[in-house]
């Protein structure tokens, strides 16, 4: 199954962005929050990266893996507070994405 | 029970794939190692040295405003000629504060300078000894382990008693851990030991009572130039609660500057210093270094995790064969899957729980070395076990992925 371009766009921007956000995992402003909160949001950047891989591949588990870790970091973003123009803006592309994704849905495998 | 099935075997793979090959297992579990060591080594001193200031500061209290001639932090065009000229704070000064003060709930004055010690032939040379008014208990917290503190009527008469630090008793009295009714003698002059200080080993700020030497003020007369700079003089105001630093300081300035007579548009020639102007500094400084070692250890982990991923990928190509087998018995390849991720995790988790293990005995023994409490906290090593895992979990994830995709026929007939 070929893959579409923007399919191969959004995956290169977020395996960027995963490369860039893994190391704030366990930058010491994070760990300031709380003693769990490194070990949630790394689960977050790991399930964001291995969502990519799945998107990569044409697999519809990579958009359920995608929407469920958007959902669940705007709700963990919102929750400590973050609400600065730089996350607003990340909450805001992901949107997009989710949305070409959700559209390119039946076109991609449904087996692991 | 196909969790726990998939988890044994995942295990017992991993450790085989371990010590089948254990110099390539050391070399890439190293990256991780070394990674989570320089981490959480780091996080460790910061959160220890933090918490030792943190408690220095609460010893001399976080609503404790002191009234100095110099202030504890200057901008970059500070007159420092002005200051110079600044008269120090006067033990008179101390009644006015207590008489015309509303927000306050407790006024102490405070003077130090560094003198002989002696007691038969034990003698400490250059030990600080401060000379204290009655409440200087209400603003530094200490705890005295053997004897009791001042009276008011010893410190405004001036007796020759004397508390002392543990550290300063046991170099006095080496074989006599209660020396309470000893007489002692400082700077020449008699004084009688009445009281041990608890001891609290070292503190960042200095302030330590296990190096302390407390007179009464009346007697530090005797000893100590009240009058000199050297001295270090100052008044300590402790807030009442639910007075804010801010109100304090405000009064304090009024009081301050009628004490000292100062016309309307004359600049206060006295500083009004907060113990949280000492936090926020080393909260930056504690900052830098905290991200220091973030990008140090950073490096180290990305590399750990290049190792980590050039291992399962390895460890993919030499069991094509045995994936082949497993898929024609009808394995999924959710089980494929799950098997190399969880072998890539414990492998990491092996990098990390020997990093962590590392800290631990590091700090074991720089606690012994330093005489100052640094541990291992709950919240470092959660971290480094997050790390390791998140590290299994990424790096191992592509070749796990790519074992689980193999065709059966074409994984059976690879060698």
């Amino acid at each position: 199954m070929k893959r579409p371009l923007i399919i191969t766009i959004i995956c290169i921007i977020g395996f960027v962005t995963v490369t860039l956000t893994f190391p704030a995992v366990f930058s010491p402003s994070v760990k300031k929050i709380g003693d769990f909160v490194p070990a949630l949001y790394g689960f977050l950047v790991a399930g964001g990266f291995i969502s990519y891989i799945g998107l990569w591949h044409m697999k519809q588990w990579g958009v359920l893996l995608f929407l469920v870790v958007f959902f669940t970091k705007t709700l963990f973003l919102v929750f400590i507070n973050d609400t600065g123009p730089g996350t607003i803006a990340g909450i805001i592309v992901s949107f997009v994405f989710g949305v070409i994704l959700v559209k390119n849905y039946p076109k991609m495998d449904l087996n692991l | 029970m196909l969790f726990f099935t998939l988890l044994k075997e995942s295990v017992y793979f991993a450790w085989h794939s371990l010590s089948a090959n254990k110099l390539r297992t050391f070399l890439s579990l190293l990256g991780i190692t070394i990674g989570i060591f320089a981490i959480i080594v780091v996080f460790t001193i910061v959160d220890s040295l933090e918490n030792n200031i943190r408690g220095s500061i609460q010893s001399l209290g976080d609503n404790v405003v002191f009234v100095q001639k110099w202030p504890w932090t200057f901008g970059p065009d500070y007159p420092w000629w002005k200051y110079m000229n600044r008269p120090v704070p006067k033990y008179d000064e101390l009644f006015d504060i207590q008489k015309k003060s509303k927000t306050a709930e407790a006024v102490a004055f405070r003077i130090g300078g560094r003198r002989t010690l002696k007691y038969k032939a034990n003698i400490i040379q250059n030990a600080v000894v401060s000379g204290c008014s009655y409440d200087y208990y209400k603003i530094k917290a200490f705890d005295i382990s053997e004897g009791r503190y001042f009276t008011e009527s010893e410190v405004n008469a001036g007796y020759n008693v004397v508390i002392l630090g543990s550290k300063i008793a046991e170099g006095l009295f080496p074989n006599n851990p209660i020396p309470i009714g000893e007489e002692i003698k400082i700077a020449g002059k008699k004084a009688y030991v009445i009281g041990l200080f608890k001891r609290e080993g070292e503190s960042m700020l200095g302030n330590s009572a296990d190096k302390m030497v407390l007179i009464p003020f009346n007697f530090a007369r005797l000893i100590l130039d009240v009058n000199s700079e050297n001295s270090d003089p100052f008044i300590a105001v402790r807030a009442k609660p639910g007075v804010t630093n801010a109100q304090m300081i405000d009064e304090l300035t009024g009081i301050m500057r009628g004490v000292r007579q100062l016309k309307p548009l004359a600049d206060d020639n006295f500083a009004l210093n907060e113990t949280n102007l000492i936090s926020k500094n080393f909260d930056i400084l504690f900052d830098v270094i905290g991200i220091a070692g973030w990008i140090i250890g950073g490096f180290s982990i990305l590399v750990g995790g290049f190792g980590i991923a050039n291992i399962m990928f390895v460890s993919v190509k030499e069991r094509t064969h045995v994936i082949g087998i497993q898929k024609s018995l009808g394995a999924k390849n959710y089980f494929i899957l799950l098997q190399f991720l969880s072998e890539s995790v414990f492998l990491s988790l092996i990098g990390g729980v020997i990093g962590l293990l590392l800290t631990f005995v590091i700090t074991f023994f720089a606690r012994d070395v330093i005489d100052m409490d640094i541990s291992l906290t709950k919240s470092n090593i959660i971290l480094g076990i997050t790390i390791s895992v998140l590290i299994g979990i990424i790096s191992g994830f592509v070749p796990a992925y790519s074992a689980s995709q193999l065709d059966p026929v074409e994984a059976i007939r690879s060698k």
